[in-house]
């Protein structure tokens, strides 16, 4: 089972080496729907490293799995703000807290909080977040101003549009397990 | 302790941990987008405008203190450039009307600066000024011949210029307004011109005082 963990790990590592970096910053939907993405998922991994070592800690204070879940949406959010992608490409002390901030604090709390979540609430955080990329995905596109100064306005329609695609696979999604009753597969 | 007041609590430290990354993340609720940030921080600092030496459309050349004693409206633009930058001029000439006739040239200079100096020569900038009703004298287009003095200029005004893969460049656009000890005093939105001219008549009338 700790497999997995060294596994987060070296793919945070890899994720940090400066050409592996540069590369995924170099175009706006990589770094957003790429980069951070894969920060998470290593974050998922290494989460496993956590539970073990501190099983009190996460089955007292994230019983349920709201407050984790919290965070994880906290975090999201905050990386989807035009400025804080901007800042992570300028500024060493963002790029960092970046780095740090979407495993550890996203992925982590992710992975324990999933599996104690009701289905309400796996629902509510689907919806949550196609009502969030639909939004993010107009303002991309739509917005008549350069959002990032970082990034060309080419680059930020073809990440409002990575935002759609997204939001859309979502909906299907929410579709789809409304006529589907998951608990006979389970 | 109930267990269910604990995840609440956890639950109310996350949330408060989330007020305070987005308070510091956006200086306050204040700047969502870099360029926000960028703006306040100049009203901050209100830097001054470096010592360069500029050729303008008549290929006159003279360093910036020539317009030392008036406020000076700035923009910075290409003349290749087909979306913003023609919008942007267009903009400037309907703030340069919109000006009281008796402090054109006398306290206030326009001036459009190109950080294109490789193909803006003052023969092109000629003729670009006529396309927007320049007179090339009380609002004149000038080139920064030497790099380093651009480049210089652009950091301290936070002017971000990305060239792109089809000799364009991806640019930031605003109204600065730099006053008669040069620094720079305000950087405007460029769309809203009205805001704009009420706001440099206001200052022009009170007589230089901010």
């Amino acid at each position: 089972m700790m497999k997995s963990s060294v596994y987060g790990l070296l793919l945070l590592l890899v994720l940090m080496l400066p050409p592996a970096a540069d590369f995924l910053e170099s175009i706006m939907i990589t770094h957003m729907h790429m980069q951070m993405p894969l920060l998470v998922i290593s974050g998922i991994f290494m989460a496993k490293f956590f539970q073990n070592r501190f099983t009190g800690f996460f089955s007292k204070w994230n019983e349920n799995g709201v407050p984790g879940i919290l965070l994880f949406s906290i975090i999201l959010v905050y990386w989807s703000l035009p400025r804080t992608m901007d800042e992570a490409l300028t500024l060493t002390s963002v790029e960092v807290f970046k780095f740090i901030s979407l495993p550890f604090l996203g992925g982590v709390p992710l992975r324990d909080s999933w599996p104690k979540l009701s289905s309400f609430w796996k629902h509510a955080l689907i919806i949550f977040f196609t009502i969030l990329f639909l939004a993010l995905g107009w303002l991309y596109i739509w917005s008549p101003v350069q959002l990032c100064n970082n990034y060309l306005v080419i680059e930020q329609i073809t990440l409002g549009w990575g935002f759609i695609s997204t939001a859309f696979a979502m909906v299907i999604y929410l579709i789809y397990s409304y006529f589907m009753d998951f608990s006979k597969y389970e | 302790m109930f267990p269910k007041n604990k995840t609440a609590l956890s639950s109310l430290v996350v949330l408060v941990f989330g007020v305070i990354l987005f308070y510091i993340g956006t200086d306050g609720f204040q700047a969502f987008t870099a360029e926000t940030a960028r703006v306040n921080q100049l009203m901050d600092e209100k830097p001054k405008f470096p010592d360069v030496t500029l050729e303008d459309n008549n290929g006159k050349t003279y360093s910036f203190t020539e317009f030392e004693g008036k406020y000076v409206f700035i923009t910075f633009l290409y003349t290749s450039c087909g979306t913003v930058c023609p919008e942007l001029e267009v903009n400037m000439s309907e703030v340069y009307k919109r000006i009281p006739e008796k402090y054109i040239g006398q306290d206030i200079q326009f001036l459009s600066i190109s950080f294109d100096p490789k193909r803006d020569t003052p023969k092109t900038l000629e003729t670009y000024r006529k396309a927007f009703g320049s007179d090339g004298e009380t609002w004149r287009m000038a080139r920064i011949p030497k790099q380093m003095e651009l480049e210089s200029l652009l950091d301290r005004f936070g002017v971000i210029v990305i060239p792109d893969e089809y000799g364009n460049f991806a640019h930031n656009s605003a109204f600065y307004l730099v006053n008669p000890k040069g620094q720079l005093v305000e950087v405007m939105d460029y769309t809203l011109i009205e805001e704009a001219a009420e706001r440099i008549t206001e200052i022009l009338e009170s007589g230089g005082e901010e």
